[in-house]
């Protein structure tokens, strides 16, 4: 019999012995939300478990931004699948709304949930134990509906403030998987920073698809920003990635506030006037280039770090030099390259000129290279310097954590705790390449 | 039992029906849909789906943020996947509609009291004739770059000394040859506003050529087509 089931109670379940795995693929708002999602189940009397310990739920948490998170979501779901038969496997993520259809049919995954229903997995679920059919479309959609972090797979918790885009970058699914773009309340999101603190977290991120979109009423992303600086309490704030879309002095002088950490993600993705507007980007070089200028005229230390598209339908190699030069001149600290992968259904399918895998590969490994060596640069930058770490973890007598400016230090712990901030000064560059690190000592 | 789960999206509201097709050229012709149920500001886009097909495309709006019909221009492109199927469609059949989308335009306040240049390749023309039927005082000069000046879609909307033709393969346009080519010898007030709308390499050499004259990237609001 089917019956009504009511989402919004999520009672506590004291009797609950049903214990849940999760796996996440992807962006830092996949990982916020797996983060919520923790939350939840453990509120409601859920253990938490890793996928080798016979969970009786596993909720997979998909991507679908380029072809190889496409394979990675699929072996991901089958292995942690076959490994536990009798579990309910969830799907979710935006591989879940890319490959819905094809989803739905493979017996090995119980439900697959979209985006925007998301955040009321644990009513499915627990329909599910307790035998009612809820089919996951009537769920409600709303796709700020998760509660503040509490227990997190993470010190550093985010706060979701946007989601969606409808820029229609040529190469993007996320218009597609993700839905048009809409902001949440101010409201809401300073209420979601307080009780983010409240529960212990000393960092928060800004999360979103595309932030500097942000616009709730009157509220344009500065405005919230500035609010959110303002909530008392001991913590540090950080902004994931950004569109480099027109941000003025406003935003440069936000950053004097000392909750405000020093480092922008902005995605540049290429280096060339003709290959953006290919992409349907709504910059130029010189615009990006004044941003990092003015940015670096208050605070030259600024650590700015982005994403490259290599091998984007039509890149001669002269477009390739242009991006080569970009990312020399700005100095980027950490480079995210990506091969260009044709994603079904966007424009830059239809593309002509694709660009073949060799040579993207050559020019990935030329964007790489570069990319270390001005990381080392950067990093030699602040030797004999002190920053102040956020530890993360401890493991035998050794701290690691970030710096304010996002750079990964490393100290002898020496009775440090795991989420504190201690002051670090640093003195030696240690390993390479990903694994690059700043070691120090604590300088209290 | 009634379930009490309330469906948030109501499917058929981006359902439209065509009035009417409006053939304009051999290749190009417009639809005219019912009045749009949503708001939109002139320069902003859809996206357009057929019933029963999986993809779907983007296409600025055609007709005024106030007009009766909602209207998009579309060009059949040779061996395309979506517009073939398009050109297909009858008065009386569906289409989905989502939307809108986008940031290319202009705040109302502006359009009453800036000075505009629109730039615009082919179809790219759409989102121009949205403004000008929407802000019927604005200050405008619109520059049209076709092939051929039968491509000059619905030019008598047009105040004559505001709309300047360039076709580069015949002699009836205001100028002959490419669009680039008038721009490079024009002169613009300091203060004006470029749109620029059409294909991605019309707009690299337009933006070349109004940089070249002084003007900042910050003036200039480019809508990429392909
Ligand atoms: C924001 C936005 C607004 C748009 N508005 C319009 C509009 O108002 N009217 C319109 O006709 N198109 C418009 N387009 C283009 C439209 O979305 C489709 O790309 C176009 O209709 C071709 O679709 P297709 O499936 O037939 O071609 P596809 O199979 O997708 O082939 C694409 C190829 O067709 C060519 N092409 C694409 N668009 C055009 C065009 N307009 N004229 C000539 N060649 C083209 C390009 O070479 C492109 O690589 C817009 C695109 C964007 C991103
Ligand atoms: S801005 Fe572009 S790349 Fe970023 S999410 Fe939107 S469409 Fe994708």
């Amino acid at each position: 019999m089917r019956r009504n089931v009511n989402p919004e109670n999520r009672t506590v379940n004291l009797n609950n012995t049903k214990k849940i795995a999760f796996k996440t693929l992807g962006c830092r708002l996949n990982q916020y939300e797996t983060d919520a999602l923790v939350t939840d189940f453990d509120k409601a009397g859920y253990q938490l478990v890793g996928v080798d310990e016979s969970p009786d739920v596993v909720v997979v948490n998909t991507c679908t931004v380029t072809n190889q998170s496409d394979q990675k979501s699929r072996t991901t779901i089958s292995q942690a699948a076959r490994a536990n038969t009798n579990a309910v496997v969830v799907v979710t993520g935006c591989m879940a709304n890319n490959f819905k259809e094809k989803l739905e049919s493979q017996d090995n995954i119980t439900f697959v949930v979209e985006n925007n229903r998301k955040s009321s997995i644990l009513s499915l679920v627990d329909a599910h134990f307790s035998g009612e059919i809820l089919h996951p479309d009537q769920l409600p959609q709303d796709v700020f509906r998760y509660e503040p972090v509490q227990k997190s797979l993470h010190t550093r918790s985010a706060v979701k403030i946007q989601d969606g885009c409808d820029n229609f970058c040529t190469f993007c699914i996320i218009p597609m998987v993700r839905g048009r773009a809409v902001s949440r309340p101010v409201a809401e999101v300073l209420e979601s920073v307080r009780k983010t603190i409240e529960n212990g977290f000393k960092e928060i991120v800004i999360t979103g698809v595309n932030i500097g979109r942000y616009e709730a009423g009157e509220a344009h992303f500065e405005d919230l920003l500035a609010q959110i600086l303002e909530v008392p309490g001991d913590f540090r704030v950080r902004i994931s990635s950004l569109e480099p879309d027109g941000f003025g002095e406003r935003f440069v002088d936000l950053f004097r506030h000392p909750k405000l950490m020093p480092h922008l993600h902005l995605c540049l993705q290429s280096g060339s006037d003709r290959t953006l507007l290919r992409m349907r980007r709504m910059y130029d070089v010189q615009q990006f280039r004044k941003t990092i200028k003015l940015f670096r005229s208050v605070y030259p230390d600024f650590n700015f770090t982005t994403d490259i598209i290599v091998g984007f339908p039509g890149e001669t190699e002269d477009e390739f030099q242009e991006t080569m030069d970009a990312v020399k001149e700005f100095n980027f600290s950490h480079v995210h390259t990506f091969k260009y992968s044709v994603r079904r259904g966007t424009r830059a399918e239809r593309l002509e000129n694709h660009v073949s895998e060799k040579i993207k590969t050559e020019r990935s490994a030329q964007i790489r290279d570069l990319s270390e060596k001005n990381k080392k640069q950067y990093f030699a930058s602040f030797l004999g310097k002190t920053e102040e770490v956020l530890i993360e973890k401890v493991t035998q007598g050794i701290a690691n954590g970030y710096g304010e400016h996002y750079i990964p230090v490393r100290f002898k712990a020496s009775g440090a705790q795991k989420n504190t901030v201690r002051p670090v000064i640093l003195t030696e560059i240690r390993g390479a390449g990903e694994n690059m690190y700043l070691f120090g000592e604590l300088n209290d | 039992m009634i379930s009490m789960i309330k469906h948030d999206i109501k499917i058929d509201e981006s359902f439209y029906k065509i009035e009417e097709v409006r053939q304009l050229t051999d290749e190009t012709f417009s639809l005219k849909l019912p009045k749009a149920r949503f708001a939109f500001k002139a320069g902003q886009h859809i996206s357009l789906g057929i019933h029963g097909d999986y993809q779907s495309r983007e296409y600025s709006i055609y007709s005024g943020a106030d007009d009766e019909n909602l209207e998009v221009l579309v060009k059949e492109v040779e061996n395309g996947y979506f517009t073939p199927k398009l050109r297909k469609l009858k008065a009386g059949d569906l289409v989905e509609i989502h939307g809108p989308f986008g940031k290319f335009g202009m705040e109302p306040h502006l359009a009453e009291t800036g000075k505009f240049v629109f730039i615009a390749s082919g179809t790219g023309i759409a989102p121009f004739r949205s403004m000008v039927r929407t802000y019927p005082e604005i200050d405008y000069t619109l520059i049209h770059g076709v092939r051929y000046s039968k491509e000059a879609y619905d030019r008598n909307e047009y105040a004559e000394d505001r709309y300047v033709l360039c076709s580069s393969r015949d002699q009836k346009g205001t100028y002959q040859g490419r669009l680039t080519g008038y721009l490079k010898n024009c002169t613009f007030a300091p203060e004006t506003h470029f749109y620029l709308c059409g294909n991605s390499d019309m707009i690299f050499d337009a933006l070349e050529i109004l940089k070249d004259k002084g003007f900042e990237r910050d003036q200039i609001h480019c809508e990429v087509y392909f």
